[in-house]
Protein backbone atom coordinates (compact mmCIF):
# COMPACT_ATOMS: atom_id res chain seq x y z
CA UNK A 1 0.00 0.00 0.00
CA UNK A 2 1.43 3.39 -0.97
CA UNK A 3 1.66 6.16 1.60
CA UNK A 4 -1.00 8.17 -0.21
CA UNK A 5 -3.45 5.27 -0.16
CA UNK A 6 -2.63 4.69 3.50
CA UNK A 7 -3.34 8.37 4.25
CA UNK A 8 -6.76 8.25 2.53
CA UNK A 9 -7.77 4.93 4.12
CA UNK A 10 -6.56 5.86 7.61
CA UNK A 11 -8.20 9.30 7.49
CA UNK A 12 -11.67 7.96 6.70
CA UNK A 13 -11.22 5.00 9.05
CA UNK A 14 -10.26 7.49 11.77
CA UNK A 15 -13.33 9.61 11.08
CA UNK A 16 -15.55 6.51 11.30
CA UNK A 17 -13.81 5.41 14.49
CA UNK A 18 -14.34 8.79 16.13
CA UNK A 19 -18.06 8.72 15.25
CA UNK A 20 -18.22 5.13 16.53
CA UNK A 21 -16.55 6.00 19.82
CA UNK A 22 -18.92 8.93 20.34
CA UNK A 23 -21.89 6.63 19.66
CA UNK A 24 -20.61 3.91 22.03
CA UNK A 25 -20.19 6.42 24.86
CA UNK A 26 -23.69 7.77 24.13
CA UNK A 27 -25.20 4.27 24.26
CA UNK A 28 -23.34 3.59 27.51
CA UNK A 29 -24.73 6.73 29.19
CA UNK A 30 -28.13 6.98 27.49
CA UNK A 31 -30.27 4.97 29.91
CA UNK A 32 -29.02 6.37 33.22
CA UNK A 33 -29.07 9.89 31.77
CA UNK A 34 -32.64 9.38 30.55
CA UNK A 35 -33.57 8.10 34.00
CA UNK A 36 -32.13 11.19 35.69
CA UNK A 37 -33.76 13.54 33.17
CA UNK A 38 -37.17 11.83 33.56
CA UNK A 39 -37.09 11.60 37.33
CA UNK A 40 -35.71 15.00 38.07
CA UNK A 41 -37.02 17.57 35.64
CA UNK A 42 -40.07 18.73 33.72
CA UNK A 43 -41.29 16.95 30.62
CA UNK A 44 -40.05 19.56 28.12
CA UNK A 45 -36.61 19.93 29.69
CA UNK A 46 -36.24 16.16 29.95
CA UNK A 47 -37.08 15.66 26.28
CA UNK A 48 -34.71 18.43 25.20
CA UNK A 49 -31.82 17.08 27.28
CA UNK A 50 -32.32 13.55 25.98
CA UNK A 51 -32.16 14.83 22.41
CA UNK A 52 -29.07 16.91 23.13
CA UNK A 53 -27.04 14.08 24.70
CA UNK A 54 -26.10 12.21 21.46
CA UNK A 55 -24.98 15.45 19.79
CA UNK A 56 -23.16 16.51 22.93
CA UNK A 57 -21.00 13.39 22.64
CA UNK A 58 -20.78 12.93 18.87
CA UNK A 59 -19.73 16.52 18.07
CA UNK A 60 -16.83 16.57 20.54
CA UNK A 61 -15.62 13.24 19.11
CA UNK A 62 -15.62 14.63 15.56
CA UNK A 63 -14.16 17.91 16.76
CA UNK A 64 -11.30 16.01 18.38
CA UNK A 65 -10.67 14.19 15.10
CA UNK A 66 -10.64 17.27 12.86
CA UNK A 67 -8.63 19.36 15.31
CA UNK A 68 -5.43 17.46 14.40
CA UNK A 69 -3.57 19.02 11.49
CA UNK A 70 -1.21 17.09 9.23
CA UNK A 71 0.76 20.23 8.50
CA UNK A 72 3.50 20.96 11.00
CA UNK A 73 6.96 19.80 12.10
CA UNK A 74 8.46 21.36 8.96
CA UNK A 75 5.94 19.61 6.70
CA UNK A 76 3.80 22.09 4.79
CA UNK A 77 3.21 20.55 1.37
CA UNK A 78 1.23 17.42 0.55
CA UNK A 79 4.33 15.69 -0.86
CA UNK A 80 6.25 16.27 2.36
CA UNK A 81 3.34 14.90 4.40
CA UNK A 82 2.96 11.65 2.45
CA UNK A 83 6.72 11.11 2.23
CA UNK A 84 7.06 9.35 5.56
CA UNK A 85 4.75 6.50 6.74
CA UNK A 86 5.80 6.81 10.38
CA UNK A 87 4.69 10.47 10.35
CA UNK A 88 1.25 9.40 9.09
CA UNK A 89 0.94 6.72 11.79
CA UNK A 90 1.99 9.27 14.40
CA UNK A 91 -0.74 11.62 13.19
CA UNK A 92 -3.32 8.79 13.37
CA UNK A 93 -2.31 8.14 16.97
CA UNK A 94 -2.63 11.86 17.68
CA UNK A 95 -6.13 11.89 16.13
CA UNK A 96 -7.38 8.97 18.24
CA UNK A 97 -5.83 10.47 21.36
CA UNK A 98 -7.52 13.80 20.61
CA UNK A 99 -10.90 12.10 20.02
CA UNK A 100 -10.67 10.33 23.39
CA UNK A 101 -9.66 13.58 25.13
CA UNK A 102 -12.55 15.55 23.65
CA UNK A 103 -15.06 12.81 24.59
CA UNK A 104 -13.59 12.85 28.09
CA UNK A 105 -14.19 16.58 28.40
CA UNK A 106 -17.73 16.08 27.07
CA UNK A 107 -18.43 13.40 29.71
CA UNK A 108 -17.25 15.78 32.45
CA UNK A 109 -19.53 18.47 30.97
CA UNK A 110 -22.55 16.10 31.09
CA UNK A 111 -21.63 15.22 34.69
CA UNK A 112 -22.00 18.91 35.52
CA UNK A 113 -25.34 19.04 33.67
CA UNK A 114 -26.64 16.05 35.68
CA UNK A 115 -25.49 17.75 38.87
CA UNK A 116 -27.46 20.87 37.89
CA UNK A 117 -30.55 18.79 37.01
CA UNK A 118 -30.44 17.05 40.38
CA UNK A 119 -29.98 20.36 42.20
CA UNK A 120 -32.83 21.95 40.24
CA UNK A 121 -35.14 19.04 41.02
CA UNK A 122 -34.23 19.14 44.70
CA UNK A 123 -35.05 22.85 44.86
CA UNK A 124 -38.38 22.09 43.17
CA UNK A 125 -39.15 19.35 45.70
CA UNK A 126 -38.21 21.58 48.66
CA UNK A 127 -40.42 24.40 47.39
CA UNK A 128 -43.41 22.09 46.93
CA UNK A 129 -42.87 20.68 50.46
CA UNK A 130 -42.81 24.25 51.86
CA UNK A 131 -46.04 25.09 49.99
CA UNK A 132 -47.73 21.97 51.40
CA UNK A 133 -46.59 22.90 54.93
CA UNK A 134 -48.01 26.45 54.49
CA UNK A 135 -51.38 25.04 53.33
CA UNK B 1 7.16 -8.57 16.65
CA UNK B 2 9.08 -5.31 16.30
CA UNK B 3 10.42 -3.51 19.32
CA UNK B 4 8.17 -0.52 18.58
CA UNK B 5 5.02 -2.64 18.58
CA UNK B 6 5.93 -4.55 21.74
CA UNK B 7 6.73 -1.29 23.55
CA UNK B 8 3.42 0.22 22.43
CA UNK B 9 1.44 -2.90 23.48
CA UNK B 10 3.15 -2.96 26.88
CA UNK B 11 2.21 0.66 27.42
CA UNK B 12 -1.36 -0.06 26.32
CA UNK B 13 -1.69 -2.99 28.77
CA UNK B 14 -0.27 -0.87 31.61
CA UNK B 15 -2.59 2.00 30.79
CA UNK B 16 -5.57 -0.36 30.83
CA UNK B 17 -4.49 -1.88 34.14
CA UNK B 18 -4.39 1.49 35.94
CA UNK B 19 -8.10 2.39 35.41
CA UNK B 20 -9.23 -1.20 36.12
CA UNK B 21 -7.37 -1.28 39.45
CA UNK B 22 -8.56 2.22 40.41
CA UNK B 23 -12.18 1.43 39.53
CA UNK B 24 -12.18 -1.85 41.46
CA UNK B 25 -10.64 -0.11 44.48
CA UNK B 26 -13.07 2.82 44.54
CA UNK B 27 -16.31 1.35 43.16
CA UNK B 28 -17.84 0.08 46.42
CA UNK B 29 -17.19 3.25 48.44
CA UNK B 30 -18.27 5.52 45.57
CA UNK B 31 -21.53 3.57 45.17
CA UNK B 32 -22.12 3.84 48.90
CA UNK B 33 -21.48 7.59 48.90
CA UNK B 34 -23.75 8.15 45.90
CA UNK B 35 -26.50 5.99 47.44
CA UNK B 36 -26.45 8.20 50.53
CA UNK B 37 -26.53 11.37 48.42
CA UNK B 38 -28.85 10.72 45.50
CA UNK B 39 -32.45 9.65 45.60
CA UNK B 40 -32.58 8.79 41.91
CA UNK B 41 -31.14 5.33 41.16
CA UNK B 42 -30.34 6.35 37.57
CA UNK B 43 -28.12 9.13 38.95
CA UNK B 44 -25.99 6.59 40.81
CA UNK B 45 -25.60 4.49 37.64
CA UNK B 46 -24.80 7.61 35.58
CA UNK B 47 -22.04 8.82 37.89
CA UNK B 48 -20.53 5.32 38.21
CA UNK B 49 -20.46 4.86 34.45
CA UNK B 50 -19.03 8.30 33.88
CA UNK B 51 -16.30 7.56 36.44
CA UNK B 52 -15.41 4.40 34.53
CA UNK B 53 -15.34 6.37 31.26
CA UNK B 54 -13.20 9.13 32.76
CA UNK B 55 -10.64 6.59 33.98
CA UNK B 56 -10.42 4.68 30.70
CA UNK B 57 -10.57 7.66 28.34
CA UNK B 58 -7.91 9.64 30.20
CA UNK B 59 -5.52 6.68 30.41
CA UNK B 60 -6.03 5.57 26.81
CA UNK B 61 -5.84 9.06 25.37
CA UNK B 62 -2.41 9.54 26.94
CA UNK B 63 -1.17 6.06 26.01
CA UNK B 64 -2.30 6.17 22.37
CA UNK B 65 -0.84 9.65 21.97
CA UNK B 66 2.64 8.37 22.82
CA UNK B 67 4.74 7.81 19.71
CA UNK B 68 7.40 5.07 19.65
CA UNK B 69 8.98 6.09 16.37
CA UNK B 70 12.66 6.42 17.23
CA UNK B 71 15.76 6.28 15.05
CA UNK B 72 16.17 2.88 13.32
CA UNK B 73 19.33 2.13 15.30
CA UNK B 74 17.74 2.92 18.68
CA UNK B 75 18.75 0.71 21.60
CA UNK B 76 16.47 -1.25 23.91
CA UNK B 77 16.71 1.24 26.77
CA UNK B 78 15.59 4.10 24.52
CA UNK B 79 12.29 2.27 24.01
CA UNK B 80 12.06 1.70 27.76
CA UNK B 81 12.53 5.43 28.39
CA UNK B 82 9.90 6.24 25.82
CA UNK B 83 7.56 3.74 27.50
CA UNK B 84 8.25 5.31 30.89
CA UNK B 85 7.40 8.70 29.37
CA UNK B 86 4.11 7.24 28.18
CA UNK B 87 3.31 5.75 31.62
CA UNK B 88 4.13 9.09 33.21
CA UNK B 89 1.80 10.88 30.81
CA UNK B 90 -0.96 8.28 31.41
CA UNK B 91 -0.75 8.56 35.18
CA UNK B 92 -0.62 12.35 35.09
CA UNK B 93 -3.69 12.64 32.88
CA UNK B 94 -5.61 10.07 34.93
CA UNK B 95 -4.71 11.93 38.11
CA UNK B 96 -5.93 15.27 36.75
CA UNK B 97 -9.25 13.93 35.53
CA UNK B 98 -9.87 11.91 38.70
CA UNK B 99 -9.23 15.14 40.62
CA UNK B 100 -11.81 16.96 38.48
CA UNK B 101 -14.28 14.11 39.08
CA UNK B 102 -13.65 14.20 42.83
CA UNK B 103 -14.25 17.96 42.91
CA UNK B 104 -17.51 17.38 41.06
CA UNK B 105 -18.60 14.62 43.46
CA UNK B 106 -17.68 16.83 46.44
CA UNK B 107 -19.89 19.61 45.05
CA UNK B 108 -22.64 17.04 44.47
CA UNK B 109 -22.46 15.79 48.04
CA UNK B 110 -22.16 19.31 49.48
CA UNK B 111 -25.13 20.68 47.59
CA UNK B 112 -27.50 17.72 47.77
CA UNK B 113 -26.75 15.83 50.98
CA UNK B 114 -26.67 18.75 53.44
CA UNK B 115 -30.22 19.77 52.61
CA UNK B 116 -31.40 16.17 52.97
CA UNK B 117 -29.80 15.92 56.41
CA UNK B 118 -31.76 18.96 57.59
Amino acid sequence: MTNERYLIASYFAGAALSAGLGTIVYLFLRRPFGGVADAASGKRLSSMLKRLLPWGLLFPALLGFVSVSYQGCGRTTYEEIVQNRSYLVEKNQEQISSVLRYILVAVVFWDVIVLLILKYSQNGRNQSQLRQADD
Amino acid sequence: MSLQLSAFLTLLVLSLAVPIILFLLLRASLTDLLRHTLKVQAGITFYLRSFLLILFLSALSAAIGTSFYLKPDSRFMEYVWKGAEGVSSTLEKTLWFVTVYLVLITILVATLKIKDDK
